[in-house]
């Protein structure tokens, strides 16, 4: 097929691992790390925030809201140009491209992730902050114990979408050199210097392959919570007539 | 029981001489933007006594019963529970102090849905009032025996009828060993066939002497159970009297209208 498997099979090992174990570890393999740590780092940082964001407390609501504000106002090349450039100022010595990338997801990411925890927390019921708060559970007692764990959980496909994003956004750490999926394309691309076109559909497929499968596993995780959340509401509205089949309610 | 208190009459602002008062509003105002929803209440719940607040929709019965555990704010006047001035200004931390000595059943049960029924009644035990693990799983226990739902501590509300939920939040707002508890509406949102359980449950609470204020359409309930019944309407008690004579011949033209719209069913 026009030379694509043959641009496979030679280079698969640079597609996956990079230049791995002679060079840093490249390829999907530091794209995937990239991600998932991004967003690892990034989720604590994000429940922090939107606490922050609706705390009663004014001294933690307005930076917190500022710097999501100003992160999502900024295109993501930006912050990590001012990751790259601020971060080696501030403490005095160079900085990987990883370790740059990662610090840049985990800032970008938390401002946006966060307003997803917003969001979630925001959508619960009234009802469930005032029966905590009459039971005299303090605002933070309040948000940790009954608000976090409902909805967090009913955050899971949303958090996975995000997670679909950090994947695609890992491209941008191209720019400052970092060994990843796109970087390795690159440089299969300079080798060949004639199959263009070949070399960029794997590597569009390659990210299609990971980003569809992860909102399919996004799409079916909706469904089932969905299904829950009916099930959760459905009994003191209907007649109860027939109490619905005891569904594993797993609490997170 | 408590006797009932035949002087029909305010009780004094000064609230010093009011001992055996559990719940007491003082010329209490409230207001929503340009609404006027509470007007000057001046009324009292005694130790041990059962109150039920009944009215027509939008009377304010709801917006009363919760600015006793200031769930909501109110313009002026003052509230006493238990002799602690509710509404005074005071640290966060205080007035959870208080919120957790006064139990509040609300019409839409607000239980836990990520916790199963044991783990609903023994949270707030555990990490409000420091009580352990142990011992608050054996008072829950016991309270699921009192409401009848011992067999249910596994499931999780979802599973549950809205009478067995109610059942279940009742129980919970006992586990905090409250002095007095509110009940906001607590069968309203309930199929017919499953308002008794709930009333019997509350019904044997104020059998046991517990000092009750109720909310509630359930004018059965008031009849057998109440001490005395406040009738409200426009956000003012209009009349405070004892069940019988509530329902056999109430004072307030407005009472009177109430009353047989009711009976016109």
């Amino acid at each position: 097929m026009f030379g694509v498997f043959d641009i496979l099979r030679d280079n698969w090992l640079l597609l996956l691992v990079g230049q791995y174990p002679s060079g840093p570890l490249g390829g999907i393999s530091a794209t995937l790390i990239l991600s998932v740590l991004g967003i690892v780092l990034a989720f604590p940082l994000s429940v922090l925030l939107a606490l922050a964001r609706l705390s009663p407390w004014r001294a933690l609501r307005w930076p917190a809201t500022v710097l999501v504000y100003v992160v999502r106002g900024v295109p993501l090349l930006m912050v990590i140009l001012w990751v790259y450039f601020l971060v080696p100022m501030l403490i005095g010595r160079e900085v990987s491209g990883f370790t740059t990338m990662l610090c840049t997801l985990v800032i970008y990411e938390g401002a946006y992730l966060s307003e997803v925890v917003r969001a979630g927390i925001q959508a619960l019921p009234k009802g469930q902050i005032e029966a905590a708060r009459a039971l005299g559970h303090s605002h933070l007692g309040t948000m940790w114990f009954v608000v976090l764990p409902q909805a967090l959980y009913n955050m899971l496909p949303s958090m996975l979408s995000q997670f679909i994003s950090t994947i695609k956004e890992t491209t941008l750490g191209y720019v400052i050199n970092v060994q990843e999926l796109t970087f390795a394309a690159n440089q299969i691309n300079n080798q060949l210097l004639t199959k263009p076109f070949q070399v960029f559909f794997i590597l569009a497929m390659t990210y299609y392959v990971v980003c569809f499968s992860l909102t399919q596993l996004a799409l079916w995780l909706e469904r089932r919570i969905a299904h829950k959340r009916l099930g959760a509401k459905a009994i003191p509205l209907t007649d109860g007539e027939a109490p619905p089949a005891p569904t594993v309610a797993a609490p997170l | 029981m408590l006797s009932p208190n035949p002087i029909a009459g305010r009780p004094s602002p000064d609230p010093s001489g009011q001992e055996d008062a559990m719940i007491l509003f003082n010329q209490v105002d409230k207001w929503y933007g340009d609404y006027h929803a509470l007007t000057n209440v001046c009324a009292e719940v005694k130790k041990g006594e059962v109150v039920v607040v009944c009215g027509p929709s939008g009377s304010g019965k709801s917006t009363l019963i919760r600015t006793v555990n200031r769930l909501e704010e109110i313009k002026s006047g003052q509230l006493l529970f238990d002799g602690h001035d509710i509404h005074a200004p005071m640290s966060s931390m205080a007035l959870n102090k208080l919120r957790s000595r006064i139990g509040f059943v609300f019409q839409s049960f607000n239980l836990f849905p990520h916790l199963s029924v044991l783990e609903n009644i023994m949270l707030s035990p555990m990490r409000v009032l420091g009580v352990r693990r142990t011992d608050a799983k054996a008072k829950a226990q016991q309270l699921l025996e009192r409401v009848g739902l011992s067999s249910k501590a596994g499931a999780y509300p979802a599973q549950l009828s809205g009478g067995q939920q109610q059942r279940v939040a009742i129980a919970r707002a006992l586990a905090m060993e409250p002095p007095a508890m509110l009940f906001d509406e607590p069968t309203s949102a309930l199929d017919p066939e499953m308002v008794g359980e709930v009333l019997s449950v509350m019904r044997s609470l104020a059998d046991e002497g517990m000092t009750m204020m109720c909310v509630t359409h359930e004018m059965n309930f008031a009849r057998e159970v109440a001490d005395r019944v406040w009738f409200m309407d426009a956000g003012q008690i209009l009349e405070e009297a004892e069940p019988e004579t509530f329902f056999t011949s109430p004072q307030h033209p407005r009472a009177q209208r109430f009353l047989s719209d009711l009976r016109a069913h």
